[in-house]
């Protein structure tokens, strides 16, 4: 039991970076490989803000929210909007994306120097709850539930607001989006915005629940994060949860079964394993389409 | 060893990597197993590379780079089987997988020393790092030219298309495959024959990504831009070192903000900056260039006979029980409201779609679920697209070259060392292409992209590439689309000419009127079926065609045809009651 | 040729411009003669400002450790400048923890001039510059390498930080005696040369103590949650666990130790030994067991005066790190005066006598395979503070 609620969260927090991963690349069909530049922002920007103005975490977690989606309008701007119309804009805004992470970080470093930061050890209560003999902290608990309401609610969004039905319509064809005269820049801008803002939430409760921050750990878990949207489906948010806990989960057992060397071993191998037999992923309903 | 050796020797080093990387890019392929593939080799070279020369004058290193090499081509292989089939950011992902497989594998080896990494025993210099380099920037400089590097762009521009000209698709993507491996072989060798020491983290998804970048930051359009990539980035930290710029976050910061820029503002890298001609082929229209080519079959043979076909897609029957026969000099028209099945009928016969019902046989080739359209192509099919399908990045006439894919040969190896048969087989291709780009009145335009034509150029350069395989039967997807009226009548002229030369023409076209006119005979579709065949004649007068033109509600081109229809069998049936010169003249 | 074109090339000519504008002429400082001052010692006055550089990883990866070096190499240059007589002239440069950056740190270093290089950050990146170094007669003193090889690679190459093997066994027997260890967990990361090797120093010296492994777990460096390997540790309930990790590693780890109910004691190798562990872990670090080159609690003069001036200086108590770039620099000016020359052999000469020199990590000896001799020890974390254990 131990295991498999260790699994499970290990697994939400892969999904709690995929979802917004995931949102940008269903509804635009891109790779935002600065996402994990956003999340490291979260991380620091939210210490800084909790350690330094004394503010308390449940005021900071809106605060690192706002900025995570000025950032996300800030990439889609620079790094994607630029590219629109570009033969290879999946190639470039793979690049672009990269490079505007790597400015983020250095900004990051310029800030906040390269130093281990975390929260203070009182930023946030260390209730530890039972459940049928395993034990697990509230934040652990907390993340996990944070997961599948992100999950619920933006599946939500995407399925019956204004908004999503906006965002659809780009999914499947941006040009008919704008001859529909749906702003197709604003509706670009908000996934962004909504992506980057979970993000950034994403990188705080990271932190919390790892009590460890530096300008790296977007990039740690950026690896895992590709293949837990790979697992769910490319694009499908329900995907990604599914997937974070199927990775959660496959590594827990990897660790107790061949070993915590071959941990990610098995992690790629499924990985490569589902890509072979299912390319579309667990809940990739999605024709794979060619870049 | 003067200040900068290193950085010139991992520039050369780097290049090489960014070619690795360029060799799938320009088929079209994201690769992020390149590193992985690297590692693999440089670490297992070390079990083979002897500390003497092997039998007494071959050098260790040559032994190493061969070993390597060999090894980077045999592990892409064996990684291509499965992910082939995979594309775009499917494909990047499961490579990324498989480099991080190889690397988790290597830190788990007790031979390699895990992460304490393995040392190597200095034998590469600025020297061989750039000959090597000059070496595989050579190849990919002749390959750009040849019949396989047009392949490789065909395919990097449109898959299906360059399926249909007869290139063995999976092939040539695992060709492109194999050549990546190999030339990452050869970078992880003489990377860890330089700097001495290589641990299997330098060999992370980092180093995939960077070398990615290099590769199109560089662009991947013209063969030197690996290079520039390479020069670009690795210079990039030096410079900023000599230009006294603060150690510490501003040069990641500087270094960032410039890639940004490189890649918004040069839609093709770097390389992009050097002027040159859009096309390495120049118009030969001299007609002593032309090469003597196959006689097509005599006239009257059968190409095609097709019995009960069939198509289903789940329970919806696209196309079902139709028979038809085609023979050389034949010119057989398909017409029907849209939606009939023609398109799917017409895929099923040049082995896009495979067949769920009946049998059928083109060019002595059974239409099979292991028939593969380029099979089809290769014995003598050749085919437009109801959707143009160009390679709109080439030039028009490399579009047409790349049509005369089945009647060219691959001068690869004699390009590589310069024969004169080389220049002289490109010269019989671009001869061919040249003539039909000239016959279609294009002539003009040959280097102009592909892309940037008019629609009705568009239209005829499809019909210049498919001539240019030399076909026996000839399938045209609606070619008078977006034709005025003038346009259409000199393409009418030009399938008479062909069919006149004996090639057997099958032609979709929602011109009833131009096809009434032009084919021998016509077979109307209706909801997948066959629902009248025969002389233009009998067909026009056929009263179930012009009920399934005006069952077709809301179909404007229908209604159009129906119209065009009724006025030709009107002529048609005045022209019976004895007023016979009136059939020819009405327009 | 478009005006995007002419900005392009221009561009470009001016960046070739640049780098041939700069590239300096094989600089003068190594004539014979030039660094040679008179007199010995403490007496030794040398005209000439003597080119010391430093290659640290100031970006990247290891950031963390390369900024604390720089800042510590930075105050001892200054110290030692206001001793009179000799000056030096430090470069500090970054390798971005990228070894292809270093190699070309170097040869930059190498062509010109410097007297002696400082570093690298890493052994794995060492292993690839320090042979240039070698190759071409140039002095290199590594303050943070501790894998095995480092200074096989040349009579050129030199180092002050201790090995694992000359920190553990002591360490483990240390708590052994104190603890009465039987069983214990092994995790380490086994993707990092370090930590490798501090693994694999644990596990000879738990072997020589008799103390059965009962397990041997392992992780990326990259990694923080250790949740799942600590309940698998915890199955087994250890005497004690072992730790072989990086800092940023050892905070998560023992934070997420203490959380899931593993009381036993945690034995950490040098990357424990940072103040970032007390501050990161709180109250879970009380009770964790370090062996270590430095004592931060040493009462020694020199080291009290130094971490003092450290902690005004850059607003953060040094770290091991921090202290064994400082130590580098005070070993270099011994080795200087000695000959009271700043060339490259005299300095390799000098470097190889150091005998006894009183730093700031206690007295150092540097023998006969170029690699420092000092007291390690064995510190316990008690009420926030590294204690010594006994």
């Amino acid at each position: 039991m131990q295991l498999f609620l260790d699994g499970i969260f290990l697994g939400s927090i892969y999904a709690l970076f995929a979802i917004g991963f995931t949102l940008v690349f269903g509804i635009l069909d891109r790779l935002n490989l600065a996402h994990a530049a956003v999340f490291s922002t979260g991380a620091l920007v939210g210490i800084e803000v909790v350690t330094r103005w004394g503010v308390s975490i449940w005021l900071a977690i809106p605060i690192v929210f706002a900025l995570g989606a000025l950032l996300g309008v800030l990439i889609e701007r620079i790094a994607f909007r630029p590219l629109a119309g570009r033969h290879d804009a999946h190639f470039a805004g793979l690049i672009s994306s990269i490079a505007l992470g790597a400015v983020i970080l250095s900004v990051l470093q310029a800030l906040y120097g390269a130093d281990t930061r975390r929260f203070p050890a009182e930023a946030f209560p260390s209730t530890r709850l039972e459940f049928l003999g395993a034990t697990f902290s509230l934040l652990q608990l907390m993340i996990l539930v944070i997961s599948v309401t992100l999950m619920v609610v933006l599946t939500w969004v995407v399925a019956k607001s204004k908004l999503g039905r906006g965002m659809r319509t780009i999914a499947e064809n941006p040009h008919a989006a704008a001859v529909l005269g749906l702003n197709v820049g604003r509706i670009s801008s908000t996934t962004f915005a909504i992506s980057s803002a979970l993000g950034a939430v994403a990188g705080v409760l990271f932190t919390l629940n790892v009590n460890a921050a530096n300008l790296g750990i977007g990039h740690a878990v950026e690896l895992k994060a590709l293949a837990v949207i790979v697992l769910g489906g490319l694009g499908s948010l329900p995907g990604a949860l599914v997937g974070g806990l199927i990775l959660g989960l496959a590594e827990v057992y990897a660790v107790n079964t061949v070993g915590s060397s071959w941990r990610d071993m098995v992690a790629f191998g499924l990985l490569f394993l589902v890509l072979v037999i299912r390319p579309q992923g667990i809940f990739g309903g999605r024709k794979v389409r060619e870049v | 060893m003067f200040e900068y050796s290193s950085l010139l020797t991992f520039i050369a080093l780097t290049a090489i990597l960014a070619y690795s990387f360029y060799a799938v890019l320009i088929a079209g392929q994201l690769s992020l197993a390149q590193v992985g593939l690297a590692s693999l080799a440089a670490f297992t070279s070390s079990l083979v590379v002897p500390n003497e020369p092997l039998f007494g004058f071959i050098p260790p290193l040559m032994v190493g780079v061969v070993f390597g090499m060999a090894v980077g081509a045999i592990a892409a292989f064996v990684l291509g089987l499965p992910v082939m089939r995979l594309r775009g950011v499917f494909l990047a992902i499961a490579t990324l997988a498989f480099g991080e497989m190889v690397r988790i594998f290597l830190i788990n080896q007790s031979w390699t020393n895990g992460a304490q990494g393995l040392s190597f025993p200095k034998l590469v210099g600025i020297e061989t790092a750039w000959i090597a380099l000059a070496l595989v920037a050579f190849w990919f400089w002749r390959l750009s030219g040849s019949r396989m590097g047009r392949a490789f762009a065909a395919i990097r521009e449109d898959e299906l298309a360059a399926t249909t000209m007869g290139i063995n698709v999976p092939r040539y993507r695992m060709a492109s495959f194999v050549i990546a491996g190999a030339v990452a072989g050869l970078y992880g060798v003489l990377f860890a024959h330089f700097t001495r020491f290589a641990d299997p983290n330098q060999f992370s998804f980092e180093a995939a990504v960077d070398g990615l970048v290099t590769a199109v930051v560089g662009g991947t359009t013209f063969f030197v831009g690996p290079l520039l990539g390479s020069v670009f980035l690795s210079a990039l930290p030096e410079l900023q070192r000599t230009l006294g710029i603060d150690a510490g976050w501003i040069r990641p910061a500087i270094s960032g903000l410039l890639l940004l820029i490189v890649i918004l503002f040069l839609p093709g890298g770097l390389a992009g900056l050097i002027p040159r001609r859009r096309s390495s082929t120049r118009l030969v229209s001299d007609p002593a260039a032309l090469p003597q080519l196959e006689p097509l079959p005599a006239r009257g043979t059968e190409v095609m006979a097709l019995r009960a076909l069939g198509k289903s897609y789940g329970g919806v029957r696209a196309v079902h029980d139709v028979d038809l026969t085609l023979a050389t000099g034949e010119i057989l028209g398909l017409i029907g409201p849209n939606g009939a099945g023609k398109t799917t009928l017409v895929n099923m016969v040049t082995g896009v779609t495979v067949p769920t019902g009946g049998s059928g046989t083109v060019l002595g080739i059974e239409l099979a679920a292991k028939t593969r359209a380029h099979q089809l192509a290769r014995a003598g099919i050749a085919r437009t697209f109801q959707q143009i399908k160009l390679f709109n990045r080439l030039s028009a006439l490399d579009n047409v070259l790349v049509g005369g894919y089945r009647i060219s040969r691959n001068t690869m190896l004699r390009r590589l060392v310069f024969l004169p048969s080389a220049r002289r087989f490109e010269r019989e291709a671009a001869a061919v292409a040249s003539a039909q780009l000239i016959r279609v009145g294009l002539g003009d335009k040959a280097t102009t992209a592909a892309g940037d034509l008019s629609y009705g150029d568009q239209r005829r350069l499809e019909i210049a590439r498919a001539l240019a395989s030399h076909p026996t039967l000839l399938v045209l997807d609606e070619p008078a689309a977006g034709m005025n009226h003038v346009e259409a009548e000199r393409l009418s002229e030009l399938i008479r000419s062909l069919a006149a030369d004996g090639v057997a023409v099958l032609i979709i076209e929602h011109n009833v009127r131009m096809m009434l006119a032009l084919c021998d005979r016509i077979t109307v579709l209706n909801f997948g079926e066959v629902i009248a065949a025969g002389t233009p004649d009998e067909v026009a007068r056929d009263p179930r065609v012009l009920e399934a033109y005006l069952g077709a509600e809301g179909d404007a081109a229908a209604t159009a045809a129906a119209e065009e229809l009724a006025e030709v069998a009107a002529e048609a049936v005045k022209g019976h009651d004895g007023d016979a010169a009136g059939t020819e003249g009405a327009r | 040729m478009s005006a995007r074109h002419l900005t392009a090339v221009a561009g470009g000519s001016l960046l070739l411009l640049a780098l041939a504008a700069c590239s300096p002429t094989p600089s003068g400082d190594t004539e014979a003669g030039g660094l040679v001052g008179a007199g010995t010692g403490a007496d030794c006055v040398i005209e000439a400002e003597i080119p010391i550089a430093a290659a640290f990883s100031l970006t990247g990866g290891a950031a963390q450790y390369g900024s604390s070096q720089k800042n510590a190499l930075e105050m001892a240059v200054d110290d030692l400048n206001e001793v009179g007589g000799v000056t030096y002239a430090l470069t500090v440069e970054d390798d971005a923890t990228d070894p292809q950056q270093a190699i070309q740190v170097f040869d930059g270093f190498i062509s010109d001039g410097a007297s002696i290089i400082v570093g690298p950050t890493l052994s794995n990146t060492a292993k690839q510059t320090d042979p240039v170094a070698q190759e071409a007669g140039v002095p290199v003193l590594g303050v943070s390498n501790t894998a095995a090889g480092i200074t096989e690679i040349g009579d050129y190459i030199f180092r002050d930080s201790l090995t694992e093997d000359a920190v553990i066994p002591q360490t483990v027997a240390a708590a052994v005696e104190k603890y009465g260890l039987e069983k214990v967990v092994v995790m380490y990361s086994n993707d990092d040369a370090f930590t490798e090797s501090g693994y694999q120093a644990f596990a000879a010296a738990l072997e020589e103590e008799g103390v059965e492994v009962i397990e041997t777990l392992t992780f990326s460096k990259t990694d923080t949650d250790f949740r799942a390997l600590l309940d698998k540790a915890k199955q087994s309930s250890p005497d004690a666990l072992v730790v072989s990790a990086l800092v940023e590693a050892a905070v998560p780890l023992v934070t997420q130790a203490r959380e899931i109910g593993i009381d036993a004691p945690i034995i950490g190798g040098n990357g424990f030994n940072s103040p970032a562990l007390i501050e990161g872990a709180g109250e879970a670090a009380e009770g964790v067991i370090v062996g270590a080159a430095w004592n931060s609690a040493s009462d020694n003069e020199q080291n009290v005066a130094f971490i003092e001036a450290y902690t005004e200086r850059f607003d953060g108590a040094p770290d091991q790190f921090a202290a064994q770039a400082y130590a580098g620099m005070q070993i270099i000016d011994e080795a200087v005066r000695a000959n009271c020359s700043g060339e490259r052999e005299d300095i390799k000469a000098g470097l190889g006598e150091i005998t006894d020199l009183p730093t700031v990590l206690g007295d150092v000896t540097i023998n006969e395979n170029r690699d420092a001799e000092h007291e390690a020890l064995v510190q316990v974390v008690e009420d926030g503070k590294f204690a010594l254990l006994d």
